[in-house]
């Protein structure tokens, strides 16, 4: 889990001087939520469901995980809103908890994937091993998407701290600061990883269109 | 001269595609999550319910190793090996062998 100390988010220009209204608004729902209201965690789930959502369905590009996971987030921060101190945003907060939690759930699937790999080909058990359905993003499964098709699934294959950095910014367009934030880093760290993934991924794309 | 249509650059063609991926329409989660939200709330708190009675079978389990080890019934289960017939010795260690 990542942490953000509030003197170090401040050093980092993170955290806002003044907070705008939204932030207000953050504020009084956490205070209501941390006094037990269900209808304050209500709202909460339905202000920001959809860019939770939408953040692991970039991660992990099937709807029915991303779902799944996202579920798994407004739970945790239902059950942990107790210790939530309001040191960074609360959208930084969820933010974090759903690239970690997408990013965990990703590498349990990948080590069962490859732990049932290693027992068929000892003979374990004789399932026929099936590839799992990579549901394509449902942006990329419109007609004439091709190249569309093409970067998400590039950025799939980013490394986890570029993948994530790139998704926030181009897919929640969240700033160098807020990344920062989620990422607990610096916002240098942040142009770095951008800088690397736009470099792998232009990279890749036109060699796949030299070769399609 | 000949007036070519202008192949827009790399620069372009990728910024063409982030502003492709962005004008998508968005996705979202299927309606009504915040009611499964909820029901996964409840039934995690259904199971948490239930823990205490599951914790309870393990801690009995515990408890009963623990009397029969000070009963004294483990002592019937002790191996009579060779360890315990070097204790025979008095001084520790066994008396040379008389030279022949």
């Amino acid at each position: 889990m990542y942490s953000l100390p509030l003197s170090a988010a401040i050093a980092h220009g993170v955290l806002p001087v003044a907070p705008g209204p939204a932030a207000y608004a953050d504020a009084e729902l956490v205070a209501q939520l941390q006094g037990g209201s269900e209808a304050a965690f209500r709202t909460l789930v339905e202000r920001y469901q959809n860019r939770i959502y939408r953040t692991i369905l970039a991660l992990l590009r099937n709807p029915e995980e991303a779902e799944d996971v996202a579920q798994e987030v407004f739970v945790e921060v239902y059950q942990t809103i107790g210790r939530f101190r309001g040191e960074a945003a609360l959208s930084t907060w969820l933010y974090r908890l759903a690239t970690s939690r997408a990013l965990k759930h990703r590498q349990r699937a990948r080590a069962q994937k490859r732990f049932a790999y290693f027992t068929s080909l000892l003979g374990f058990n004789n399932q026929v091993l099936h590839e799992p359905v990579d549901a394509s993003h449902p942006q990329a499964q419109l007609e004439g998407q091709e190249q569309l098709a093409l970067l998400l699934a590039h950025i799939a294959r980013l490394p986890d701290q570029q993948q994530v950095a790139f998704t926030l910014r181009h897919e929640q367009e969240l700033s160098y600061e807020e990344i920062a934030a989620v990422l607990n880093t610096t916002v240098s760290a942040v142009e770095s990883l951008l800088f690397r993934a736009r470099k792998t991924l232009r990279n890749h794309l036109a060699h796949s269109l030299r070769h399609a | 001269m000949l007036d070519l249509p202008t192949r827009p650059s790399a620069d372009e063609e990728w910024e063409n595609l982030l502003r492709q991926w962005r004008a998508q329409p968005p996705a979202q989660p299927r309606p009504f999550f915040y009611g499964r939200v909820r029901a996964r709330l409840m039934s995690g708190a259904a199971e948490r319910q239930l823990l205490p009675a599951w914790l309870r079978w393990p801690s009995y389990a515990v408890m009963l190793g623990i009397i029969l080890l000070l009963s004294g019934d483990g002592a019937m289960l002790r191996p009579n090996g060779p360890a315990r017939q070097y204790q025979l010795y008095p001084a520790g260690r066994p008396a040379a062998l008389p030279a022949r």
